[in-house]
């Protein structure tokens, strides 16, 4: 059976009939009677930690992770890193994250929102596609964790003199779709 | 309220108890085989081979969890407790860590880990996927019956109260 989840913490506004019965009462009660607020389901890592990355100049791109609220990543799992190997890249210092307490790690840095770094290359020709691959690992509120993700956007770097392109990753999606 | 608004505030409150939880048993797109759960066999931390099989017939919990995913952590306790209480009943818990042995090996120390932790390393996350985690996070747990038939499968912390619930019914 599929229940569809209501908000948390709030409970179902009941239906109300033309004749006013008392049906919304009953319906009421049984929410409070089993605390059936349903959690939403949780997202696939990749749509929960949202990774894109775009050429700012035929020597720099932009490495963004859009992580959705309800959700963090652990800074110390986020390694970035560029192929073909043959190309040189330097990765800006991630930002610093919200630190807290693990009892069995100790200080831990977290993200939520958006973390951006930039990467530097040497000795690329403008129109040479790079493939840009973030490692990640990352929590939800709701209590689970995911594995360490790998995720890969091709870049295509501009010729000179030429505005950065989009990225040809997956197109972004609308916020209605 | 009337009859028929006692038996509507029941059959409501029944729909509601299978809505709690939502991604709770009702992950799997088809049945899944305890079979080959029983089947498995992974290294403890002594690295000495442990079948499932040789737990048929208790009520099982198989949960798999990490060193590296702070909400398994924060839940074992609990199972710690209920070991403790109704191990001698039939009630066994089971943990495939999605981990390497060492950290396994040092947070179990710590936490006086009463029950096998066995090592599946993080492959197991693709073997806990054929048994209904289509996420392929943690924490995700399998209750089993005496029987043998899956009873529970769910992803996300299985908290004291609805363990207790779930304890209650199969022993």
């Amino acid at each position: 059976m599929d229940c569809q989840p209501t908000s948390t913490g709030s409970l179902p506004k009941p239906p109300q009939p033309p004749d006013g019965r008392r049906v919304p009462v009953v319906l009421m009660l049984a929410a409070l009677a089993t605390g059936a607020v349903a959690q939403p389901l949780p997202l696939a890592p990749d749509k929960a930690f949202r990774f894109d990355a775009r050429a700012l100049s035929p020597q720099s791109i932009e490495a963004r992770f859009s992580i959705v609220d309800g959700y963090y990543l652990y800074r110390d799992r986020i390694h970035f890193s560029v192929e073909p190997v043959s190309v040189p890249a330097t990765v800006s210092a991630l930002p610093p994250g919200k630190t807290k307490d693990d009892p069995f790690f100790g200080k831990v840095e977290t993200y939520r929102g958006q973390v951006i770094v930039n990467i530097a290359l040497k000795g690329t020709v403008p129109g040479q596609k790079v493939i840009v691959v973030a490692e990640s690992q990352g929590c939800a509120d709701v209590g689970i964790c995911y594995p360490v993700q790998m995720q890969r956007v091709t870049v295509s770097l501009p010729a000179a003199n030429v505005a950065p392109t989009r990225p040809d990753a997956t197109p972004r999606k609308l916020w209605f779709e | 309220m009337n009859r028929r608004e006692l038996l509507a505030a029941g059959f409501a409150a029944g729909l509601g108890a299978l809505c709690v939880g939502i991604y709770a048993g009702t992950q799997r797109a088809k049945p899944i085989d305890s079979t080959a759960l029983f089947a498995l066999s992974l290294p403890n931390e002594a690295g000495k081979l442990q079948s499932l099989g040789q737990w048929r017939g208790k009520v099982l919990v198989v949960n798999f969890w990490a060193t590296w995913c702070a909400p398994c952590r924060e839940e074992m306790p609990e199972f710690i407790r209920a070991q403790s209480r109704y191990g001698p009943q039939g009630l066994q818990f089971v943990g495939i860590a999605v981990d390497d042995a060492d950290k396994v090996e040092r947070f179990a120390k710590e936490l006086g880990l009463n029950y096998p932790a066995l090592i599946g390393g993080y492959g197991a996350v693709e073997l806990s996927k054929t048994l209904g985690n289509r996420l392929a996070a943690l924490p995700f747990t399998i209750v089993l019956d005496r029987q043998g038939s899956i009873f529970l499968t769910q992803l996300g912390p299985i908290k004291p109260n609805q363990l207790q619930s779930i304890i209650d019914k199969l022993m």
